[in-house]
């Protein structure tokens, strides 16, 4: 038996590696329903043209064809929506144009699907497609979203004029920010590009919908990361069948990193095509379709400028970005470059003055939305750039840099919060902390020693820096609610004490790699003072939790746990009536202590299971007492949390091919409280990698015609095992003020720190080597890196 | 993606042409064609075979022969569609006498992917477009020979 | 046109008639509803679907199932000594927290195995060089290698 208290903290091994590790995981293509039938689709090989005609004769009479959709069939069915409205500057509502289950007149993008065809096999469906004939008159094609808002440029939809979904600013007037500009001692500017990245979950997206007409009752089960959301979304805004008809499952799933948050087309209309059929229908993307489906991340444009006095002090950040949408609006693709990204400007240092201008275009590319970070990547790539680079160009020391722009540490408690200048509160924050911890840990001193010596030797090394901030916990629902929001972000937990005390908790949170059948179970048995093996965790089915939120932006214990947490308070609360009722004793009386209910000042106590099955056995109850132990919560959080953390990358640099080889990666996070080190450790991991990928080897790459032309992981360069060292990891715990756990969240970090610091690790060997490069274009293959070295 | 090169043949322009406006030649020297028609004077229907690397297809699809200029050159247009994506081209095509017996023969033009021929193939179509047109040529000095 | 076909599949003989385009992975999936090998890619290269063919680990998307026809073959589901067990693995993995969504889990683990079969004393650079054929998502490497590491320091105990 586990130990019963103290779980909070511990490293316990996770539950549900067992069904994993021996291949008994249960994800969404492994399903075969009775009566199964498989979808294949007919996609758009241009990334803009008419659709003239479409020819599903010849396919309908090919064996094994049970049905054939086009574009026509669902012109009454409405388009996916949107989840988040941002209003142009001058108020307008954004530019939201129809993007439908199927196309009938025009395909935006490459990949924007033609028609479905529904077999008794996936082989049959996919000849059967194969055989679809559809005539195109190709249009000329928009990628760039620099470019897409000039007058002439293709026009992706007739209702987005200049393809301009929207444009914003967020923070100081833009005269004020200009005039510190002008007045600053020393101007850093960079011109960059933050590519687009495709999200590469290894499990591809699949989805398998039933209808049960003698119920009226539809099943779906996705690969979603949030399936209530889901739920709402096809039931309310597509396809207009009652919520309570409707169960969506999210099984095991392999994967997110964000990419499995959206409600996709095919969602709905495997929903649609099951109603239609009375048969179940299958559909498991191929990764050709994952890489031209799934929405993609990042995809910016920026020209920033930072100012500085004399002495180094930050006066003042001026940005201006094109935010490329791809071809149509996904669920959340309006907040990411706007909300999640320009409120993460001031980043951990004091800036007085911050300006950013936005514009948000429509191209003939996939879909752009939130991928593991979500807009505060980009804040922080642009920040650690400008302050590593401004370092060099002042011959100042970066690390020293920072120190000196650093706002100072807050409890959150004691000391106010930070009030930025782009509208956020920070909750917390030691910022000194962190990077104090990474040089020691660098060994920086010794290590600026020895990169002088191999400059002298003729070898290039080089370290960066990024001291990130990120806003996680998403969201409280007012503010979110302000800023266009369509949903609260709070969420539900359910606490259910079984008559044997015995405890079941169903979350509005999805684990798909978290861990939460471990982290949750910790947490409940340790405030209940239970082993683990007596608590489950329920998740991903709307029919057994009530309602749910899911998880991206690393809320799920922050605000997941916290709902939990106030369940298990309000079963505490009621445990000592009952106990209170048991000893005829005040219930004020009683405590709840290591498990056991006790009434203070006697040698009166009930263990926990006692309690519980006298919930359910309520014999001789006084009135006004309920009988039950069962208590859902729905927690909506007072503001963001914030983590933060330092991030030092250490490269070597090849003089003669440009090969970059990451030979140290230093982490220091601070995610506030942390329940399971272990799993927190393999989050910063995950992400570190992630976002080194970004670095080194990623980035989608679209020619003049919307073509990907590096759509498939022979072309994508993936991060590979032997391209990494050891990652070296320590934490700081600076604890949320105002959750009850105090935690912040931890998914996202290292994925949002490491980026920049790979990057300012080669522009600082070269720097070494006396080559002053301002930006090489991420990823940073050997031949970028050979190039800026010619110059 | 850009598609030039040249090459010199042993026969006069004029034998050059007519092997090149003769359909049956043309479908036996063209790499990869298992069927061409001509529909009149200026233009094919064909079907073609063609692996590039990971991605084999067949290919429907037109030829069209424009700015003829008898013995001088020609425009080929092609578009071509097959289940992995399609591929259209205008290819500008001249030959030049060099001597009695010689004529050089340069290519020149603009070939366009799409769908996964361009997400899978883009890599590798330079090299199979070399290859193809080393045959080609290679096909064609065949046919010359007496 | 079907063709028969008669492998051993985690010790157990099965005899089935398949369509000649029929993927190995497809037929374990599919027809014997072995669903821990799973399949990211179409291209051959994420090593989701590793599995051991004839003692050797193979992507069974590369292969067709009758190409597997008098194979011995063993999949995640049969790696361990008995269902009660765990091969040392699938021990290290979990011990050394190596999976995440588990997704990339039973590929990462049939591809260890060989690399533990050639070379019992891997280095931590022999381990990623051996997994580079393995795509994870989620972990970042960093406890895969451990979880090899653990599995082979364990293997060895047991032998000594
Ligand atoms: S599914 Fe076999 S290698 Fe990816
Ligand atoms: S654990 Fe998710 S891909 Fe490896």
């Amino acid at each position: 038996m586990s130990t019963t208290h103290g779980l909070i903290g511990k490293s316990v091994k996770r539950v549900e590696d067992r069904r994993f590790i021996t291949g008994h995981g249960k994800y969404t293509d492994d399903i075969i329903l009775p009566g199964q039938t498989y979808a294949s689709f007919v996609r758009s090989p241009y990334a803009h043209a008419k659709i003239l005609s479409v020819d599903t004769n010849a396919a309908a009479s090919m064996p094994g064809v049970v049905a054939i959709f086009t574009g026509a069939d669902v012109e009454n069915v409405n388009g996916v929506p949107c989840g988040w409205q941002v209003n142009f500057k001058n108020g307008h509502h954004m530019k939201e144009p129809k993007h439908p289950l199927l196309v009938a007149d025009k395909a935006k993008h490459v990949g924007d699907a033609i028609a479905i065809v529904i077999a008794e096999s996936q082989a049959e469906a996919v000849d059967a497609a194969e055989a679809i004939v559809v005539e195109y008159e190709e249009l000329p094609a928009i990628v760039d979203a620099s470019k897409a808002v000039e007058d002439g440029a293709p026009q992706v939809h007739d209702s987005a004029p200049n393809n301009i979904c929207f444009d914003w600013a967020l923070g100081n007037p833009i005269e004020e920010v200009d005039a510190a500009i002008a007045a600053s001692a020393h101007v850093t500017t960079l011109d960059f590009v933050n590519q687009r990245l495709v999200p590469n979950a290894i499990e591809p997206r699949a989805y398998n919908a039933s209808y049960d007409q003698y119920n009226d009752k539809y099943t779906l089960y996705t690969s979603t990361q949030n399936p209530h959301l889901i739920r709402l979304l096809m039931c309310a805004f597509v396809l207009g069948i009652p919520e309570h008809r409707v169960r969506v499952v999210g099984p095991d799933v392999g994967g997110g990193f964000g990419s499995k948050i959206f409600h996709y087309t095919e969602e709905a209309l495997l929903t649609w095509c099951t109603h239609k059929l009375r048969r179940p229908v299958k559909w498991t993307s191929t990764r050709s379709e994952s890489f031209l489906l799934d929405a993609h991340g990042r995809d910016h444009i920026t020209k920033a400028d930072m100012g500085f006095d004399a002495s180094g002090n930050i006066t003042a950040l001026r940005v201006k970005t094109y935010a490329n949408l791809g071809a149509y609006l996904s669920t959340f693709a309006s907040c990411v470059p706007s909300y999640l990204h320009g409120t993460l400007l001031q980043g951990l240092y004091t800036t007085p003055k911050i300006n950013i201008d936005l514009v948000a275009v429509f191209t003939n590319t996939t879909a752009v939305d939130a991928y593991r970070g979500a807009g505060r990547p980009e804040a922080t790539y642009l920040l650690e750039r400008l302050l590593d680079l401004a370092a060099h160009e002042m011959n100042m020391d970066p690390a020293e840099l920072r120190f000196k722009n650093f706002i100072p540490p807050f409890d959150g408690v004691t000391q106010p919060g930070y009030q930025t200048q782009v509208a956020l509160q920070y909750d917390s924050g030691n910022y000194h902390g962190v990077l104090e911890k990474g040089l020691a840990m660098l060994g920086y001193e010794d290590f600026r020693k020895a990169q002088k010596e191999a400059a002298n030797n003729g070898k290039l090394l080089g370290v960066g820096f990024s001291t990130y901030i990120e806003a996680c916990g998403i969201a409280p629902s007012a503010v979110v609610g302000s800023l266009g929001a369509r949903a609260g972000l709070y969420e539900v937990g359910h606490v259910r004490v079984q008559p044997s005390g015995k405890i079941s908790v169903y979350t509005g949170a999805h684990s798909h790699g978290q861990g939460h059948e471990t982290t949750f179970a910790q947490v409940v048995a340790d405030k209940l003072g239970l082993p683990m093996e007596d608590v489950e965790i329920v998740h991903g089915d709307s029919e057994a939790v009530a309602f749910g939120m899911g998880t991206y932006g690393s809320r799920s214990l922050a605000v997941g746990g916290s709902a939990i947490i106030k369940s298990l308070e309000k079963v505490i609360e009621k445990g000592k009536k009952i106990a209170a009722h048991k000893f005829e004793a005040n219930p004020e009386d009683v405590d709840f202590v290591e498990g056991r209910f006790v009434v203070k000042g006697t040698h009166h106590s009930a263990p926990f299971s006692d309690i519980a099955l006298r919930a359910y056995v309520p014999h001789h109850y006084p009135a006004g007492l309920e009988p039950g132990l069962d208590f859902s919560s729905f927690y909506d959080p007072a503001n963001f949390t914030y983590p933060f953390g330092c991030h030092i990358a250490v490269v070597e640099v090849d003089k003669e091919t440009g090969k970059v080889q990451l030979t140290r990666f230093v982490a220091v996070d601070d995610v506030g409280n942390i329940i399971n080190p272990m799993i927190v450790e393999g989050q910063i991991h995950g992400g570190v990698v992630q976002g080194v990928g970004q670095a080194l080897f990623e980035g989608a790459e679209y020619d003049e015609n919307g073509q990907l032309t590096n759509g498939s992981y022979m072309d994508y360069c993936m991060p590979r095992a032997d391209d990494f060292p050891m990652i070296e990891t320590a934490s700081q715990v600076t604890p949320c003020p105002h959750n009850p756990l105090g935690v912040k969240g931890a998914g996202e970090a290292g994925c949002i720190g490491s980026t920049p610091a790979v990057v300012n690790a080669v522009i600082d060997a070269l720097w070494s080597g006396g080559h002053k490069v301002k930006d090489i274009r991420m990823p940073l293959t050997s031949e970028r890196v050979w190039r800026a070295m010619q110059q | 993606m850009q598609l030039t090169g040249n090459h010199v043949v042993e026969a006069s322009p004029a034998k050059v042409w007519a092997l090149l406006m003769d359909t049956d030649t043309l479908a036996r020297i063209v790499p990869g064609v298992t069927k061409l028609e001509k529909i009149d004077d200026t233009t094919f229907k064909s079907t073609l075979g063609v692996k590039l690397g990971p991605v084999s297809a067949a290919f429907n699809g037109n030829l069209q022969m424009e700015n003829v200029m008898e013995e001088k050159g020609f425009t080929l247009k092609i578009q071509q569609n097959s289940k992995v994506g399609n591929a259209s081209a205008a290819i500008e095509i001249s030959l030049t006498p060099l001597e009695e017996t010689k004529t050089a023969i340069a290519f020149n033009g603009d070939v366009k992917l799409s769908g996964m021929l361009a997400t899978m193939g883009q890599r590798l179509i330079g090299g199979v477009a070399n290859t193809l047109s080393k045959q080609f040529f290679s096909n064609m000095e065949k046919e010359l020979l007496p | 046109m079907s063709i028969r076909i008669n492998v051993t599949v985690n010790g157990v003989a099965f005899s089935h008639e398949v369509e000649p385009r029929l993927l190995l992975v497809n037929y374990l999936r599919d027809v014997l509803r072995l669903t821990g090998t799973h399949v990211g890619c179409d291209t051959s290269s994420c090593g989701a679907c590793t599995i051991h063919v004839n003692g050797k680990a193979t992507k069974s998307c590369t292969m067709l199932a009758v190409q597997a026809d008098g194979c011995e073959i063993t999949t995640i589901e049969g790696i361990a000594p008995s269902d009660d067990e765990l091969h040392p693995l699938q021990e290290g993995f979990r011990e050394c927290h190596g999976l995440q969504c588990g997704f990339c889990t039973p590929g990462m683990i049939m591809t260890a195995a060989d690399i533990l079969q050639n070379n019992p004393n891997p280095s931590e650079e022999e381990i990623r060089v051996g997994l580079e054929g393995n795509f994870c998502r989620c972990t970042g490497y960093h406890n895969i290698v451990k979880s090899v590491q653990y599995a082979a320091h364990k293997m060895k105990e047991v032998t000594v």
